[in-house]
C-alpha cells in the first residue's frame, strides 16, 4: 500500500482539540445546538470562552454540524410528511392534526414556533395557534422554552395582553396552544398609518408600560419587547405578543441552566431593543429594567421615526453606543422631519435608555405614571441627572482605580464624562480587552439570521470569518489587540484544515508580529507562536522549505524563550522532522527525531511532556512504515496508544492519528481484520475531532476503503 | 459502505434510458425521481392523491420529452427540467381545482413565480429523498448496531433527553453522546456517496452562476 499519507502533520502542542473541561458535554452540546439552530439563543458564557478556548470551539463546531444533520435526519425520517420551508407546509397538513381545531394558514413565523390562524369547531371562534417549529423533533431547549411560554401566557389574564385559551399536544405528539387571534397591526406601522402625534405616542406607550407593569408584578420579564410584538387592535389599543422569551423572576437561580428556560447567559431578545446588561450576557444583571430599555428605544423611534442608535456605522459601533449611553434625544431627528417632542418626553425617553439599569425608571408602574403626568399637564417625576451627579458618581467609581485620572475629571464637564474615562483611564488593559469582547460581541450578533449576515447553514468557520470581517474592521486602531485576535482566527481556522480561511489572518498576523519584535516591543515566546502558525500554514499549502525555514526560526525564538532542550522547544524539532520527511529528507528527518528523543528522555513526567514524546515515537514510527519496516512500525504506534491512553481522553485526535497510521502498517502486513477495527476507529474519532473534510479524516476514511475492498477481494465467494 | 455505484448515478440511468426497452433503467429512474416529486408536490399542499396524479404525469410527460430529444442537459439539471414540468401540471391542477383560492390571492399556497423557491422546494424534496435512502442504508447495509441507532431515534424522534436515553438503554451518558457522533458520521459518508451519484453534469453545476433557474425561462 502506497505511503503518501501524511498521519503525523505537525501541530501547536497546545492547540488540542479537546474541550478543555470548564464545561461539561451538555453544556457543549447545548451551546453547539444554539449554534446548529442559529437562533439568537447562545450561551454567552460559553461564547466568551470560544474566543479563547480552541479546543472547546473546535468542539462546539463539530457538534453543530452533527445536531444539524441529525435533525435533518430525524425529519426525513418522518413519513408521509412534507418538509420543506415553504410558506404552505404547515397550513394543509397540520390542519388535522389539532384535535377540536381547523387551521386555515399560517400567519407568522418567529423564532420559536409557527402560528395559524384556526377556528376553535366547538364555539365556531377565530383563534391564533401556535405550534412549536420542529415539533417533536424539538430540541430540549426548544421544548422547555415553549412549554415556559405556555405556562407564562397562561398565568397573565390582562387586557393588553392576549388570552390563552387552551392548550395540548397534537395527535403528532407536539405541543401546541391556541390564544386569542388579535386583528391589529404593529405599534409602529399603526402610528405612522394614522400619523400618530406625540400625545397621541405617549398614550399609547402609557398603556404599554401599564400592560408592562401588570406582567412585572406577576413576575414575568419580557425581554423582547418591539413593535412586532405589540399589536393596535381594531379598537386602537395596544396588545403585547410572544412572550416567548419572558422569564419568570420566581426561577430559583438564573445561574442555573436547570432553573430557567432561557439558560444562563443565553443573550434572547432583538439586538437593537436588548438593554447593554443583556448583551453583556451575565444573566444575574438582567431584570426587569431590561423592558423598559427596549420601551425606551420603542418610545424614541416612534416619536422620531428613527431608533436613538441609526447612526451607528456598525454593529460593534452600536454595542459601544449602547454601552456609552451617549444617546441624542428624539427631538432632534423628529425636528428634522417636522415633528415636535415635548422636553419632558426627552427626559423621560433619556432616562430609559440610561444604560446603568439603576439611573432608569425603577418600574414600568412608574414610567406609566410619570406618562400619566405628562399627559395631565403635571410636572414629570423624570430628571436628567445633573453634572454634579454625574461627576461625583464618575468620580467615586474610578477614584481607587486611577486617582490622577480622577483629579482629571473633576476638570471635565458634560457628557464627554463618561468617554474621558475610558480614555484617561490607567486601566487601558481593561478597556482594550473590553473592546475585543465587544467586537466580538457584534460579531455575535450580526451571525442572527434575523439582524445581521446569518443564516440557518452558517457554520462555525463562516462565523469566524464574520468574526475576522468585524475585528479587522473594528480594532484597525488597535494593532496589538487585532493582531493577537487575527492569529488565534486564523490558528482555529488551521485546526479545522482550512488554509484558505486561516492564511489572511495568519499573515496579516505574522507581519505584526515581525515588527513589533524588531522593534523590541514583544518577546521571542510571541514572536514563536506567529512564526508556528505561519509554518503550519505553509505545510498545509504545501511550502515545505518556507514551512520549514518558518519552524527553525520558531525554534530559534523558543530556544531563547525555553531553552534549547526544553518541551516547547523539542516539540517544534519534531514537527520540523514532518516538515523534513514531506520533502523525502527521511536520513535528517530521522536524525532529528532520534536527538529530540534524547531530549525528551529527561523531560519532566507532565502530560504536556508525554505528549510531545509520543508526537516524537510516532513520527519515528511513520518514518519506519515509510520505508517498509511495518513491524517495528506496528509496536511503536501501539505503545503510542497505550502512553497516550494516560494523557489524553479516549477521542482525541492524536489518537485517531496514530490508529490511522497502525491500520495502514497492519493492512500493508495483510491484517485486514484489525486494520479496518483500527481504521474504523480513526475515521471515528478524526471525523468528530477534526470534521468529515479534513485532510486527516480524509486520508482516515481513504485508508478505511482500501482495506475494506482488499478485504472484499481477499473474501471467499 | 462501499465506494459509488456508478450503474446508479444520474448520467449512467439518463444513457440507460435511450434504450426504451430497458424496462429496469426506467423503473430505477422512477424509483428515484417519483417520491421526489411527490413531496414536491405535498409541499404545495396537495393532498395524497394530487400528489400521486402530479408525479405520474411529471413522469410521463418527461419521458415523452426525453424520446423526442427535447431534453436537453446544457440548459440545466435533470432537476431542474422536471421541475419545469412539474410546474405547469401544479398550475393546472391549481386552475383546475381551486379557482376560487386564485382568485381571492390565497397566500396558503407558495407564489408559483418565484422560481428560486420552486427549485428550492424540488431540492429540498431531493435532499429528503437522500437521507431517507441514506438511512436505510444505515440500518440495513452497515454494521451499525442497532443499539446505537436505537440511542439516535430516542433522542431525535421522540425529544428525549441524552439522561432519559442512557437510563433508557443501560448506557452511559457519554455512550450516548458517542452512539449519536457515530450514526451523524456514517450518515455523512452514506450521503456522501449517494449525492455522488444523484449528481447531474457537475461541470454545467459549476459553471452556471444562477443555478437551476436558468431552465426555469418559460
Amino acid at each position: 500500500m502506497a505511503q503518501s499519507i501524511d498521519t503525523d502533520l505537525p501541530e501547536d502542542g497546545e492547540f488540542a482539540p479537546t474541550g478543555c473541561g470548564r464545561f461539561p458535554r451538555e453544556s457543549l452540546e447545548l451551546a453547539a445546538i444554539a449554534r446548529a439552530d442559529c437562533s439568537v439563543e447562545v450561551d454567552e458564557r460559553i461564547s466568551t470562552h470560544l474566543v479563547i478556548c480552541k479546543p472547546c470551539l473546535e468542539a462546539v463546531g463539530q457538534l453543530a454540524q452533527e445536531h444539524t444533520l441529525l435533525t435533518e435526519l430525524a425529519q426525513a425520517a418522518r413519513p408521509d410528511r412534507a418538509t420543506h420551508a415553504g410558506r404552505s407546509e404547515g397550513a394543509g397538513l397540520a390542519a388535522e392534526e389539532i384535535p377540536g381545531y381547523r387551521l386555515s394558514r399560517e400567519i407568522h413565523r418567529g423564532g420559536q414556533g409557527a402560528v395559524y390562524l384556526a377556528e376553535q369547531l366547538a364555539t365556531r371562534r377565530t383563534c391564533a395557534v401556535k405550534m412549536l417549529l420542529g415539533g417533536r423533533f424539538a430540541t430540549p431547549v426548544q421544548r422547555m422554552r415553549f412549554e415556559r411560554e405556555v405556562e407564562v401566557v397562561a398565568g397573565l389574564r390582562h387586557p393588553g395582553i392576549v388570552t390563552l385559551y387552551e392548550s395540548g399536544l397534537s395527535r403528532d405528539g407536539e405541543p401546541w396552544f391556541a390564544m386569542e387571534f388579535v386583528e391589529g397591526e404593529r405599534l409602529d406601522e399603526f402610528v405612522r398609518r394614522v400619523g400618530a402625534g406625540q400625545r397621541a405616542i405617549a398614550e399609547l406607550m402609557r398603556r404599554v408600560a401599564d400592560t408592562v407593569a401588570y406582567a412585572h408584578r406577576r413576575g414575568v420579564i419580557h425581554r423582547d419587547l418591539k413593535p412586532g410584538n405589540i399589536l393596535v387592535d381594531q379598537d386602537g389599543a395596544p396588545r403585547i405578543l410572544d412572550f416567548g422569551l419572558a422569564r419568570s423572576s420566581t426561577d430559583a437561580d438564573a445561574t442555573d441552566p436547570r432553573s430557567s428556560s432561557t439558560l444562563a447567559g443565553e443573550f434572547v431578545g432583538t439586538f437593537a431593543y436588548a438593554a447593554p446588561e443583556q448583551l453583556a450576557g451575565d444573566p444575574t444583571l438582567v431584570d426587569s429594567r431590561c423592558d423598559l430599555y427596549a420601551l425606551g428605544v420603542l418610545f424614541f423611534e416612534l416619536l422620531a421615526g428613527q431608533r436613538p442608535f441609526e447612526g451607528a456605522k456598525s454593529i460593534a459601533e452600536l454595542v459601544a453606543q449602547k454601552a456609552s449611553g451617549a444617546t441624542r434625544r428624539p427631538s432632534a431627528p423628529a425636528a428634522a422631519c417636522g415633528r415636535a417632542v415635548d422636553g419632558d418626553l426627552d427626559v423621560i425617553v433619556l432616562r430609559l435608555l440610561a444604560p446603568d439599569p439603576a439611573r432608569r425608571y425603577a418600574t414600568a408602574a412608574a414610567l406609566a405614571e410619570d406618562l400619566a403626568r405628562y399627559l395631565d399637564g403635571r410636572p414629570i417625576l423624570a430628571r436628567e441627572d445633573s453634572l454634579a451627579y454625574v461627576v461625583t458618581k464618575t468620580v467615586r467609581r474610578h477614584w481607587f482605580a486611577s486617582g490622577a485620572a480622577a483629579v482629571f475629571l473633576l476638570t471635565v464637564v458634560g457628557a464627554s464624562v463618561a468617554l474621558a474615562v475610558a480614555l484617561a483611564n490607567a486601566e487601558r488593559e481593561k478597556e482594550r480587552v473590553r473592546r475585543a469582547y465587544s467586537t466580538f460581541g457584534a460579531a455575535l450578533a450580526s451571525a442572527n439570521p434575523e439582524e445581521g449576515q446569518g443564516s440557518s447553514s452558517m457554520n462555525v468557520r463562516d462565523f469566524l470569518a464574520l468574526v475576522e470581517k468585524e475585528v479587522r474592521s473594528e480594532l484597525a486602531d488597535e494593532p496589538e489587540v487585532l493582531a493577537e485576535m487575527l492569529k488565534t482566527l486564523g490558528v482555529i481556522q488551521l485546526a479545522f484544515d482550512d488554509p484558505e480561511r486561516s492564511r489572511g489572518p495568519i499573515l496579516s498576523a505574522h507581519e505584526f508580529f515581525s515588527r513589533a519584535y524588531e522593534a523590541g516591543r514583544i518577546g521571542p515566546s510571541p514572536m514563536a507562536e506567529a512564526e508556528l502558525a505561519l509554518a503550519r500554514q505553509l505545510f498545509l499549502d504545501r511550502d515545505f522549505s518556507g514551512s520549514e525555514d518558518a519552524y527553525r526560526r520558531a525554534i530559534g525564538l523558543r530556544q531563547l524563550a525555553f531553552g534549547p532542550t526544553a518541551v516547547e522547544t523539542v516539540d517544534l524539532e519534531r514537527q520540523l522532522a514532518t516538515v523534513l520527511r514531506r520533502q523525502g529528507r527521511i536520513a535528517e528527518a530521522g536524525a532529528l527525531l532520534e536527538e529530540a528523543l534524547v531530549h525528551a528522555d529527561r523531560f519532566p513526567s507532565t502530560k504536556e511532556a508525554v505528549r510531545v514524546k509520543a508526537g516524537i515515537l510516532n513520527g519515528q514510527a511513520v518514518l519506519a512504515a515509510e520505508t517498509g519496516e511495518h513491524q517495528d512500525a506496528i509496536e511503536s504506534f501501539r505503545i503510542i496508544l497505550s502512553e497516550l491512553h494516560e494523557v489524553v481522553p479516549g477521542n482525541d485526535f492524536r489518537r485517531g492519528r496514530t490508529l490511522s497510521s497502525l491500520a495502514q502498517s497492519e493492512a500493508a502486513l495483510g491484517m485486514l481484520d484489525s486494520a479496518e477495527r483500527h481504521a474504523e476507529e480513526a475515521v471515528a474519532i478524526l471525523t468528530e475531532r477534526k470534521g468529515a473534510g479534513a485532510q486527516w479524516t480524509r486520508e482516515a476514511t481513504e485508508i478505511l476503503a482500501k482495506i475494506r475492498a482488499a478485504k472484499a477481494a481477499a473474501a471467499p465467494r | 459502505m462501499g465506494g459509488m455505484d456508478l450503474d446508479r448515478t444520474t448520467t449512467a440511468l439518463l444513457a440507460a434510458l435511450h434504450d426504451s426497452s430497458n424496462a429496469a433503467a426506467w423503473e430505477a429512474f422512477d424509483h428515484r425521481y417519483r417520491p421526489i416529486l411527490m413531496g414536491f408536490a405535498r409541499s404545495y399542499g396537495l393532498c395524497d392523491d394530487d400528489a400521486a396524479e402530479l408525479a405520474q404525469s411529471t413522469i410521463v410527460k418527461f419521458i415523452e420529452q426525453y424520446r423526442e430529444g427535447k431534453y436537453d442537459r446544457d440548459r440545466g439539471r435533470l432537476g431542474a427540467w422536471l421541475v419545469t414540468i412539474a410546474k405547469y401540471r401544479l398550475l393546472d391542477m391549481r386552475r383546475k381545482k381551486s379557482p376560487v383560492h386564485i382568485a381571492q390571492g390565497e397566500s396558503a399556497i407558495v407564489d408559483l413565480d418565484d422560481d428560486r423557491s420552486v427549485g428550492d422546494a424540488y431540492d429540498a424534496q431531493r435532499r429528503l429523498a437522500i437521507l431517507r435512502e441514506a438511512l436505510q442504508e444505515l440500518r440495513e447495509k452497515t454494521k451499525t448496531d442497532s443499539k446505537t441507532i436505537r440511542a439516535f431515534e430516542l433522542l431525535y424522534y421522540h425529544g428525549m433527553s441524552v439522561q432519559a436515553v442512557a437510563a433508557d438503554l443501560g448506557m452511559q451518558p457519554q455512550e450516548v453522546y458517542l452512539a449519536k457522533s457515530r450514526v451523524a458520521m456514517r450518515i455523512r459518508e452514506i450521503v456522501a456517496r449517494i449525492e455522488r451519484e444523484y449528481e447531474e453534469t457537475p461541470e454545467d453545476w459549476a459553471s452556471s452562476p444562477d443555478r437551476p433557474s436558468a431552465a426555469f425561462g418559460g
